[in-house]
């Protein structure tokens, strides 16, 4: 008697367990693989925020065509309703090609007009990110170097005292190296710190040739296509010579900062933003910003870009 | 005291024995293929992803298909990041799925080939919908090869295209699954 009921049991127990496994079985069975090393996607939308450069490069054989703008002073003694709060004036524009050599490394050429001393400016740049965060957070940061050499073909000044005396060719250029890292904190929200370095072959008279700078910048998502932007650059400078150039020319050198609202129309990234800085050069607007947001001083800028891709695999 | 050890074994066996042939009623599809098709006024899209992990169980007729969105591979790798971006939202919703039953799934035990109705529901963008469709089904030395294709309108999970991009992509779009199966 005892011993059927215990096979009873057992049966039932039998029955019991086999028809839970059958429900879980196929959940358990599927494996999508381990996610681990999985890279961190689209950290910013663009290769820049405002006056910031992102660890963002274009994809392998892809062109980025990219127009910015900086409009005049929207107010103080410069802007306001007679010139259309900077609308009819043009602080710089830069025209630029990007290409994608790696999904990594991307090479560009820019024409800029300049908005300090020096003008008429050609650029050759550089941007390798080495460095990818992982979802995971084996890898936290996402770390690029961009490059820029930049030359101006302006007619040198015969002024002694201007930054555009030229007596070589090599009087004409700087560079800028920067160093970018990145993290992509949620979905919505990242961030970079930028460690600049600009070095300008030729400077006006007791001006820094070498310059350390640190730029920071985030993006917040507010919809799925529209982004907050901001970015602001603190340069390190020395104080007697600040102190000499300001005495000598009569304006105060200020940092530069930008907002801007960033917005994804599929191809197109447009970039609607505000800025103190007039130039879109890094040797120029770190180094020389000499307006300010408390006097008014701010301009609209914009930025337009459109990529192509050449990448068309043959089909299967 | 010796009964119950005797029971106790012969539980076990029993239980294994149980356990071995639910295995054999389920099998597994690693590198399921899906693949989709869009086709627009001014663009032909084309999207496939080798990586989907897929099962189903012949006794029961369950099946069960889920993808990684991000394993989606595209010609332009700017419309694979548009597509996980700003459509799939892959970040918030990263796996789509598709849990249903085949009917007559008993006849898969023999090898042949077989069409079945599958019918089940599909959760993509985080919007759940009953699909129905006819997929193929080849048994041999009990490995089944399984295709099926159907169509997804994108408005019904919830996947808005701007008006700008309206000419790039198909307002429904063609899904292509092949799955090979094995124990």
């Amino acid at each position: 008697m005892q011993g059927n009921m215990k096979s009873i049991i057992c049966t039932l127990l039998c029955g019991i367990t086999t028809g839970a496994f059958a429900q879980e079985d196929l959940d358990k069975l599927i494996d999508l693989g381990n996610p681990k090393n999985e890279k961190v996607t689209a950290t910013f939308k663009s290769g820049s925020l405002i006056n910031l450069k992102t660890t963002e490069t274009i994809h392998r054989n892809e062109l980025d065509f990219k127009v910015d703008h900086r409009f005049g002073d929207i107010a103080g003694s410069a802007g306001g309703s007679k010139n259309f709060f900077g609308l009819d004036n043009s602080s710089d524009i830069r025209i630029g090609l990007d290409y994608g050599l790696l999904d990594n490394l991307t090479i560009g050429i820019a024409r800029a007009k300049g908005a300090t001393e020096i003008r008429q400016l050609y650029e050759a740049n550089l941007k390798y990110r080495f460095l990818e965060q992982t979802v995971d957070n084996s890898v936290p940061v996402s770390i690029a170097f961009f490059g820029s050499t930049t030359v101006s073909a302006m007619e040198a000044s015969e002024d002694k005292n201007s930054a555009a005396n030229f007596d070589d060719f090599s009087d004409r250029m700087s560079y800028v190296s920067q160093l970018i890292i990145a993290r992509k904190f949620s979905s919505g929200i990242s961030f970079a710190l930028v460690p600049t370095y600009l070095h300008r072959n030729f400077t006006a008279f007791n001006e820094q040739n070498n310059m350390f700078a640190i730029g920071i910048g985030g993006r917040a998502k507010v919809s799925n296509r529209i982004a907050v932007v901001a970015d602001y650059f603190l340069p390190f400078r020395q104080s007697s010579k600040k102190q000499y150039r300001e005495n000598i020319t009569g304006q105060r050198y200020y940092n530069a900062l930008g907002v801007g609202l960033e917005m994804d129309t599929g191809g197109h990234i447009f970039h609607l933003n505000f800025t103190n800085a007039t130039a879109m050069q890094e040797s120029q607007f770190i180094s020389e910003t000499i307006s300010s947001w408390g006097k008014g001083q701010f301009r609209w800028g914009f930025s337009i870009a459109r990529r192509f891709s050449f990448d068309k695999k043959p089909k299967e | 005291m010796k009964k119950i050890t005797i029971y106790s074994v012969f539980l076990f066996l029993l239980l294994s024995l149980e356990g071995f042939a639910q295995q054999s009623s389920s099998f597994i599809s690693k590198g399921a293929s899906i693949s989709f098709f869009s086709s627009a006024m001014l663009e032909d899209i084309e999207a496939k992803s080798n990586l989907a992990g897929s099962a189903l169980d012949i006794k029961t007729g369950d099946i069960l298909f889920r993808v990684k969105n991000t394993s989606f591979q595209f010609d332009k790798k700017l419309m694979q990041e548009h597509f996980n971006e700003n459509y799939m939202e892959s970040d918030k919703y990263p796996i789509s799925e598709f849990k249903g039953k085949i009917e007559n799934s008993g006849q898969l035990t023999k090898d042949g080939n077989y069409t079945a109705k599958v019918s089940g529901t599909l959760q993509i963008h985080g919007v759940t919908k009953a699909y129905a469709t006819m997929a193929t089904f080849i048994v041999k030395n009990s490995i089944i090869t399984a295709a099926a294709s159907f169509d997804v309108r994108l408005a019904d999970h919830k996947i808005t295209i701007p008006s700008v991009v309206g000419k790039k992509i198909a307002e429904v779009v063609k899904v292509k699954i092949n799955a090979t199966y094995k124990h």
